[in-house]
């Protein structure tokens, strides 16, 4: 899967997770702060970068931020993969 | 609260007489295998197509990944768990139930040792959590009362859907005899922990529901009810899938999470549940539902 697909898929899984289907998500949009997405809905993300980068993850090992935006996503879990 | 005294009171009597050993004893050092570690009919792909394709030894391998599976997720909820029973020890408004809770932190973490021993004993490994549960969720701007509320209502979900899984494996003449002992003796203390639990809740509820305005009530409803959804899909784990030589682990647990079978499973253990909830009047029928 290349990084274009990747990052449309988390886009696509935010917004259909939004509380409003008006609300825009570019890469850079705040996921946690703007309570996109809550700690609650992150066994389902997980579930989701696990799946597409098809290997298991520790939550234990992330660090602050990963989940801040796409962005921050891609580079903490599929940057080093390329 | 002179009810819940009496209660606290009682629970503390009955677990001071009911103590265990915290090593565990007895236990052989392996497991033979293929064994049944899990109810057939608790396993997540009961039922389903890919059930269905597995002969008795696959189900059996898996049996046990998802009895390790089904422990680790113990484990982090009874971390996180002990982790907030601790900051409530002396939280004035709870003093009435402080003796029981210094019970309630000590079974919990006799409990956690159990689990801890099978995993890393016959499995070599407990699996990370993928969750941020008790304790560590609240929003930050969460009032004490409504962070306090929320705290005792999510481990009572918590334990209320666990007790479903115990009592079914206590009575579960398949099952190896170290799997069967772990459920059994973790009914029986989590009888007591759901006694305590549903009065607490339901004392809570009615001390503070009247003094929140509609949006905090909105927020404590849409936290549970995401929190059950969080914590059911704990239980259809890919890394089991792969440990047990499930192809393509992650796609499989995204189909079985959405199978029609498991839906049902989950809606038939769900209602029960959530029932203490719809009792004390947290949640109506229809968001229980």
């Amino acid at each position: 899967m290349t990084e274009t697909d990747v990052r449309a898929t988390l886009r696509d899984w935010v917004r259909r997770r939004a509380p409003s289907a008006s609300v825009e998500i570019a890469d850079d949009t705040p996921l946690i702060s703007s309570r996109l997405i809550t700690s609650l809905q992150v066994t389902d993300l997980l579930l989701l970068i696990e799946e597409l980068r098809n290997a298991p993850i520790d939550p234990a090992s992330l660090r602050p931020g990963a989940f801040h935006d796409i962005d921050a996503i891609y580079a903490a879990f599929f940057a080093g993969e390329a | 609260m002179d009810q819940l005294l009496e209660t606290s009171r009682r629970l503390s009597d009955l677990s001071a007489r009911h103590q265990r050993p915290i090593p565990v004893s007895g236990w052989p050092d392996k497991v033979e295998r293929p064994r049944w570690f899990t109810s057939p009919q608790l396993i997540s792909l009961y039922g389903t197509a890919t059930w269905d394709s597995l002969d008795e030894i696959a189900r059996q391998e898996l049996s046990f990944w998802e009895a390790v599976s089904f422990y680790s997720l113990n484990i982090h909820g009874e971390r996180l768990l002990m982790a907030g029973l601790a900051q409530r020890l002396y939280r004035p408004g709870l003093d009435v139930v402080s003796e029981y809770l210094h019970h309630f932190l000590a079974e919990e973490n006799t409990h956690s040792v159990w689990f801890a021993t099978f995993c890393r004993q016959y499995a070599g490994k407990i699996y990370p959590e993928r969750t941020v549960a008790f304790g560590a969720d609240e929003r930050a701007d969460d009032p004490a009362d409504v962070a306090d509320f929320l705290f005792f209502a999510r481990v009572l979900m918590f334990e209320e859907l666990v007790n479903r899984y115990n009592v079914t494996m206590a009575n579960d003449d398949l099952l190896h005899p170290v799997a069967r002992r772990i459920n059994a003796d973790h009914y029986a203390d989590e009888s007591r922990h759901l006694v305590f639990g549903r009065r607490l809740v339901a004392h809570l509820w009615r001390e503070h529901c009247a003094a929140w305005p509609a949006d905090t009530i909105a927020h404590v409803r849409g936290h549970l009810t995401n929190y059950l959804s969080s914590m059911w899909r704990e239980y259809y784990n890919p890394a089991a899938y792969l440990d047990a030589g499930l192809p393509e682990p992650w796609a499989l647990a995204r189909a079985t999470w959405s199978d029609p079978v498991a839906v049902a499973h989950r809606a038939r253990h769900t209602g029960p549940v959530l029932q203490p909830f719809v009792d004390a009047g947290v949640l109506d029928a229809v968001t229980a539902g």
